[in-house]
């Protein structure tokens, strides 16, 4: 124990650490704030840039730029409603609504308080519970992945604000996207047109890119004469009232994220959507109406996506699996240091656990210092002319879209999206549930195909394992409760029960 | 100050295109280094691995990046339409070698010089640790009284626990439910849930687990033990006919376009093996499960061909193949 918490302080007691972990926060906040530049893309450059150094010096800035980055995808998506990484999509709904009434301040104080909540609460989760969660997510079988994706499939009832058929249109043009590429299964290529470049698939930040950025981009040409709004710039760290307010939402929020992130098929970005959809279903009063400018609506995904953080981390430290893209390469990481990560990796090497544990407060800490820093200055840029503030956007965007792959393909892809996405923005679509289907089709095909083999494709014998086993009941139920809840059926009994 | 050292540098850069090229000095600038597969992977630690001892010996960077999608084709594309000038390297595994029976791109290793073969991962057939089996024999045993029941993980067409599995049907008889998974580290979180029976892995990533206890190898893919799991029985001791196809394993090499100049080749190779020689290099492909090749030249072209022949040919005779070996002249084993 004495042993543990030396290890949970090296990184605070160290200058370099301690410099290397602040460096990498600050760092990942503004790569997270680029749409298309992603944390796991700055984590494998860094592989080879700190491949002759100490394994705790690389792992510290790692972890670092990995807090930060999560973070920072809520920057742009408040400021311009261009979601800066998947996870940050659900913050767009409401932040920016916020920005546009001159809110741009509050809403990124407050999103900085609650996301280093959550980063917390999802180390808390780790270091108390990790062993324990990490058996828990090893039961979901793919047949329990299946229902999860149609469970977040559901949640195009919350995100399609207006119309819930265009909804519905959106979504499942989302899944089509996603499925373009080789077949997992049979290799072949699926909706490519016998083209090779497609055989790789759609990137789904690509789509992100286009369809927030470029579309919005465009859309904001409409109103090149429409005065920006002055950002009111006073009260910008939220006061403890209101911290203490939403606590208990950031409290529930934070551990759907954890779960979801602990998964090893799932992470922030589902995490985020299925938190706003809790938010906007259990909060009855919120502070303005949930899509523009509830409060509410921005501490729940906030909080899901930092400490999907913390639940990434579960599979990877104690089972040397990836619970996300990031975990993922952290674990190349590992390999490349000369560690064995695995389930052995707490018995040979424990203070890595700790270490990482004590690396990443840490990280959350900084990441509460530089996020409410220079907050002032970042408002102004909702006060940018448009002239100045379009051609910037759109800058970022192919910048964002190339270094995905380094290749132009995805920028060509990515302006595909944004001319197509303007389109769809001015026949009132909503862009969240195209991004859920591009997210959750490819989820939902491969768990579905998985299930079915593995039970013979045998539709009676999957019906039967979804009936007999304890997690897929839960989840069979929960869906079907959220489909009830869904239909006017309970509008009907409630009005029949009182005649008025 | 600046000014001047531009002006110098411009005029030396100018003098240098005037002069011919085989006077240039190869390397003179960054050379890029493209992996087929993404970030965290196999071929991807190797590459990331390997690549600082070669910048030594090469005496210039290597930038590395990621170019993975359908099973690498995307990535060795991208290289085979640069120019073959020695600047764009391809980083890759095996999986270019059956491309064309796949069905999935016309070009393979035949298309590129390959620089280096630098190693070849073992394989293990693991499965949880509370199976009854105690080797692959019992596995067989236990799929042939019930055949269709069990549940092996794969890595879909073309995949390693794919090819396993084709070159047991085409000496035996294995009939088994084939559930996909989008590779190793999925596969083996679903064998450590329960959720499927048993799966062919490539050692690096499973022998971690076989050291904890969950799970537990029934063969490795060789003739005899290996030193990474010495308890575990080699396939040929429950099928002796597999020999044909030994050893066999999923291997990581450098190419470059066919094209490209002998000289600049030779440099590269020179590096390369040096390179791979490495000690420190050396320590990471033990440690990984791998075995060292470090083959330049002749001896990397016939390996890679052989490596074709088996597998094409065991695919083929076990029905999985989509389109004949035989088609693209690709030498019966």
């Amino acid at each position: 124990m004495a042993d543990s918490f030396t290890y949970f302080l090296m990184s605070w007691t160290d200058l370099s650490l301690l410099l290397l972990t602040a460096i990498g926060t600050f760092a990942g906040i503004y790569i997270g704030a680029i749409p298309g530049l992603s944390v796991t893309m700055a984590v494998s450059i860094l592989i080879s840039f700190t491949f002759a150094w100490d394994v705790n010096d690389a792992l510290a800035l790692m972890v670092g730029v990995f807090c930060g980055g999560v973070y920072g995808g809520s920057r742009t998506a408040i400021l311009l409603n261009i979601p800066g990484a998947p996870s940050a999509v659900a913050t767009s709904f409401d932040g920016y609504p916020l920005a546009q009434q001159g809110e741009a301040g509050q809403a990124i104080g407050l999103s900085t308080v609650m996301s280093v909540i959550g980063g917390l609460i999802g180390v808390l989760i780790l270091a108390s519970t990790a062993p324990v969660l990490s058996e828990f997510a090893l039961q979901f079988a793919p047949r329990d992945y299946f229902l999860i994706a149609v469970l977040g499939l559901l949640l195009v009832g919350s995100l399609a604000a207006e119309s819930l058929s265009r909804g519905i249109f959106a979504a499942s043009l989302g899944a089509v996207i996603g499925l373009v590429g080789m077949d997992p299964v049979t290799a072949e290529g699926r909706f490519t047109l016998g083209s090779m470049q497609l055989l790789g698939g759609i990137h789904y930040v690509v789509v992100m890119i286009g369809l927030f950025g470029v579309a919005e981009a465009l859309f904001q040409l409409h109103q090149l004469n429409v005065k920006p709004v002055r950002q009111n710039v006073e009260k910008i760290i939220p006061s403890l009232n209101l911290v203490l307010k939403f606590l208990p939402l950031s409290i529930r929020t934070s551990i759907i994220g954890v779960i979801v992130g602990a998964l090893p098929g799932t992470g922030g970005d589902i995490a985020s959507l299925f938190a706003y959809d809790h938010a906007k279903r259990s909060v009855k009063n919120p502070s303005k109406p949930f899509g523009q400018g509830a409060y509410e609506g921005l501490v729940a995904p906030e909080s899901a996506n930092n400490a999907a953080v913390g639940g990434a981390f579960v599979p990877m430290l104690t089972l040397g699996m990836p619970g996300d893209a990031v975990t993922a390469v952290m674990l190349g990481a590992l390999v490349i240091h000369g560690l064995n990560p695995g389930p052995m990796l707490m018995v040979t090497t424990p203070y890595i656990f700790w270490f990482m544990v004590g690396a990443l407060v840490l990280a959350n800490f900084f990441l509460l210092i530089f996020g409410l820093m220079g907050i002032k200055l970042f408002s102004k840029v909702v006060e940018l002319p448009k002239a100045i503030l379009v051609p910037l956007i759109l800058v970022l965007c192919v910048v964002g879209s190339y270094s995905l792959n380094n290749s132009m393909n995805e920028v060509y892809w990515m302006l595909g999206f944004g001319i197509a996405g303007y389109f769809l923005k001015i026949f009132g679509f909503q862009m969240g549930p195209i991004i859920l289907g591009v997210i959750l089709g490819p989820l939902m095909d491969n768990s579905y195909r998985q299930a079915m083999s593995s039970v013979g494709d045998s539709m009676p014998a999957f019906l039967i394992e979804l009936m007999t086993n304890p997690l897929s009941i839960v989840l069979t139920l929960a869906i079907i409760l959220l489909l009830l809840s869904n239909l006017p059926l309970k509008r009907m009994i409630r009005s029949s029960k009182n005649p008025s | 100050m600046i000014k001047k050292a531009l002006a110098t540098l411009a005029l030396s850069a100018g003098a240098l295109t005037a002069l011919s090229p085989a006077l240039a000095d190869y390397p003179e600038r960054n050379i890029e280094g493209i992996i087929q597969w993404g970030a965290g992977g196999a071929t991807d630690n190797v590459a990331r691995s390997l690549t600082p001892h070669v910048e030594d010996a090469l005496d210039t960077t290597i930038v590395l990046t990621n170019r993975p999608g359908g099973t690498g084709v995307i990535g060795m594309n991208s290289v085979l339409t640069k120019p073959a000038n020695g600047y764009t390297l391809l980083y890759g595994a095996e999986n270019p070698q059956l491309y064309p029976v796949m069905g999935l791109a016309d070009f393979t290793y035949a298309d590129m010089t390959p620089i280096n073969v630098i190693g070849q991962g073992l394989v293990v057939i693991a499965a949880p640790a509370d199976k009854d089996w105690e080797n692959l024999g019992d596995l067989l045993k236990d799929a042939q009284a019930n055949p269709g029941t069990l549940r092996m993980g794969g890595t879909g067409a073309g995949g390693l626990p794919n090819t396993v599995l084709a070159m047991i049907n085409s000496v035996d008889e294995l009939d088994v439910r084939n559930v996909t998974f989008g590779g190793d580290g999925p596969g083996i979180t679903a064998m450590l849930g329960g959720h499927i029976d048993f799966m062919p892995l490539s050692l690096a990533a499973a022998q971690e687990h076989i050291a904890s206890g969950r799970l537990k190898g029934l063969a490795v893919l060789t003739k005899e033990p290996i030193k990474q799991l010495p308890e575990v029985a080699p396939i040929t001791e429950a099928l002796p006919e597999i020999e044909s196809y030994l050893p066999w394993g999923p291997f990581w090499t450098v190419a470059v376009r066919k094209e490209t100049p002998d000289d600049i080749v030779a440099t590269l190779a020179d590096a390369y093996e040096q390179g791979v020689a490495n000690e420190q290099f050396q320590q990471f492909l033990t440690k990984n499960g791998a075995q060292s090749l470090n083959l330049r030249g002749e001896e990397a072209k016939q390996f890679l061909d052989r490596w074709q022949s088996v597998t094409a040919w065991a695919l083929e005779k076990a029905g999985s193949a989509k389109v004949s070996p035989e088609e693209f002249g690709i030498a019966k084993p």
